[in-house]
């Protein structure tokens, strides 16, 4: 565990040292600390790129990655399904309609309107679900089979403005739902750092109802748990995770699912240390995609959404057929 | 629900199939009379019989018929694929989409589109079949690499691998090619119009043999849902059962996909009907999903051109917009309270 959690940490400065002096405008190494200590010897086009543009960037994309992967973590264990991700509580079908919404049908709105309604979008889904999944207490069959009829009507509503709306708002529509994190600002990052600063900590707080509820209702209740109460505390946690993370990237799929798995692979089973661990695999895995992303073919940006699967995905067979974890 | 003697259940199940079969019968022949000229049922049946060579009948068999086949054969296929998904992976979730058939398939039209400019019709189902085919081969040489084979868990995960693989080659491509978007954004909506005798007679052979296969083996099938501690018991080697499952399935999907675009929700809903209508047991399920998957299509398409007098609205999208309210109805009344 000490040794997974530090060869992460070694990933993330690397990542991160990579990210910050790399670009359009390179930093060197040595002017990159000069810049990060606050001295006087950098130069400011590098003061610009680091603080200003790369810094809060990369951050967003640490956050981003730490969110969608701890709610993935979460929805696996409630659902009892390694295909469950947060998409399954309706997070992006209903941020995926609102932001069509807002953009092709009210394309004279502004923009900047995106984050909150993304968020909205997700929070109404979900909470809809959960709501109609309720009878005398609600069971995660019911919460994914309704989520599936959910899901695919608000599926249709974005795939009519897709097929009818006007052809260069739909292409704009479709950069948001890729996912991607090129907008950073610090506030931004301020913002989503607060906001998801406590469900992650309360998650982590109470791994062990996430150990107990993956074995199943009746199990769960004869181990003491109240089941309902934590099902819905989880589901809860998870959305107010992964739609924040949705409201300020879009749709990056992919991490939620696949960093709970690897970090499976690498600790285990047991939430109090998969949860860190998929935090990090998740943080890292964007902002390792967002850094490729926007240097593969620069000057044009890749969305990190696109690259999260194109080397989240073959990192995973990797793990999945890897000789020296055959046995899991 | 009343408790009934084996016997009899079978007998009531027997009965939904048959009424089942009816109600498609007569859905497809009155899909087939709309249209900006209205046609009479009687039209439509006297054009399968006795072809007169009149502007009614030639309207009929040339643009309407193979329009209303395609959705028969879509739907079925559909449903059917699904089915078996769920039955081979033993996850209410897994879909066709799942062996990363619709991505593959969309790959293979989005990069012919923009290679090739224009693309026709015919070229759009043979890119898609062959996407479709190629895609789901790779997922299965990837599930059955290593010395426990293809397990469930391994296809659903490589096919989920797979399938965001694709999809983020595609959607690259689609944000930096305008056009492209806009000639394959109708196309994967998932769209009955415009089809063509020749498609649907190029595509039908594949679909119709891997239906008349499954319906065959569905006990075989059924075996399988049980999991493959109990199949082996009974004497089935899962290894080879599964290589089965997925060509039946890359048939019947691929098939659809080349004929209609990606339609997502048939596959995934329809065999969750069928278990709300005749139980688990797959010998039931299987049929009952072919005719309902079928029923469902053609409906929606048909509900499409009519209330919406729209020729080009995409059924994918009908069809989730009546289904998805159906369905979380059925899950809230038909799933048990609190477990």
């Amino acid at each position: 565990m000490r040794r997974v959690i530090l060869l992460l940490m070694v990933l993330l400065m690397a990542l991160a040292t990579a990210s910050l002096s790399h670009g359009d405008y390179p930093v060197p190494w040595r002017e990159l600390v000069d810049v990060l200590m606050g001295r006087p010897g950098a130069s400011p086009q590098a003061q610009m790129a680091v603080l200003d543009l790369r810094l809060p960037r990369l951050l967003l994309a640490l956050l981003v990655g730490a969110a969608l992967a701890t709610a993935g973590a979460i929805v696996q264990a409630v659902m009892r399904n390694p295909l469950a991700e947060p998409g399954i509580l309706g997070i992006n079908a209903g941020a995926g309609l609102a932001a069509m919404v807002l953009l092709v049908a009210l394309s004279g709105l502004s923009p900047a309107w995106l984050p909150l309604a993304g968020f909205a979008g997700a929070a109404a889904m979900a909470g809809l679900i959960y709501a109609l999944a309720w009878r005398g207490g609600t069971s995660s069959l019911r919460i994914i089979l309704i989520g599936i009829g959910l899901g695919s009507v608000a599926g249709a509503g974005a795939t009519l403005l897709t097929a009818f709306g006007e052809i260069r708002d739909v292409q704009r529509a479709m950069i948001w739902l890729a996912g991607s994190v090129h907008h950073a600002d610090w506030q931004t990052v301020e913002t989503l750092a607060v906001w998801i600063a406590l469900p992650l900590a309360l998650t982590l707080a109470i791994a062990g109802e996430l150990d107990v509820i993956r074995f199943g209702d009746a199990p769960a209740r004869s181990l003491g748990q109240r089941v309902q109460l934590a099902r819905a505390l989880l589901i809860v946690l998870c959305t107010l995770l992964s739609g924040a993370a949705v409201a300020v990237a879009g749709l990056i799929g992919f991490i939620g699912l696949i960093a709970p798995h690897m970090a499976r692979r690498l600790v285990g089973p047991t939430h109090w240390r998969l949860l860190p661990v998929a935090a990090f695999t998740g943080a890292a895995l964007l902002a390792a995609a967002d850094l490729l992303g926007r240097t593969i073919i620069a000057p044009a940006q890749i969305p990190a959404g696109v690259v999260t699967a194109m080397i989240g995905a073959p990192f995973f067979a990797y793990l999945l057929w890897g000789r020296r974890h055959a046995a899991a | 629900m009343s408790r009934r003697t084996p016997l009899s259940a079978d007998a009531a199940k027997a009965l939904t199939l048959v009424a089942l079969a009816g109600a498609v019968m007569l859905a497809a022949i009155w899909a087939v009379t709309l249209g900006s000229a209205r046609t009479s049922m009687g039209d439509v049946v006297g054009a399968l019989i006795a072809f007169d060579g009149s502007r009614e009948h030639l309207v009929i068999m040339t643009l309407r018929l193979p329009r209303v086949l395609a959705g028969l054969l879509v739907g079925a296929a559909l449903a059917v694929a699904g089915a078996i998904m769920q039955a081979a992976t033993h996850n209410p979730l897994a879909s066709p989409g799942l062996m990363g058939i619709n991505a593959g398939a969309a790959f293979a039209v989005v990069m012919v589109t923009t290679l090739g400019g224009a693309t026709s019709g015919m070229a759009m189902v043979g890119s898609a079949f062959g996407g479709a085919t190629a895609a789901a081969g790779i997922v299965l040489l990837f599930a059955s690499a290593g010395p426990a084979g293809a397990t469930p868990l391994r296809l659903v995960l490589a096919g989920a691998v797979l399938t965001a693989f694709i999809t983020s080659l595609t959607t690259a491509v689609l944000i930096f090619d305008q056009s492209t978007l806009d000639q394959v954004r109708l196309w994967s909506a998932g769209s009955l119009s415009g089809r063509t005798q020749a498609q649907v007679a190029g595509v039908a052979p594949f679909i119709l043999a891997a239906l008349g296969i499954a319906i065959l083996l569905r006990a075989h099938i059924t075996t399988l849902s049980i999991g493959s501690d109990m199949a082996r018991a009974v004497g089935q080697d899962p290894r080879v059962w599964r290589g089965v499952v997925a060509m039946l399935v890359i048939g019947l999907a691929g098939g659809a996909v080349a004929l209609a675009g990606p339609i997502g929700f048939v596959g995934l809903v329809v065999p969750h009907l069928a278990r709300f209508g005749v139980g688990v047991d797959y010998r039931w399920i299987i049929p009952f999903s072919a005719l309902a998957g079928a029923l469902l299509v053609v409906l929606a398409d048909a509900a499409g051109r009519t209330l919406l007098a729209s020729q080009s609205f995409p059924v994918g999208v009908t069809m989730a917009l009546i289904g998805g309210p159906f369905f979380v109805w059925l899950a809230r009344t038909r799933t048990g309270g609190a477990s």
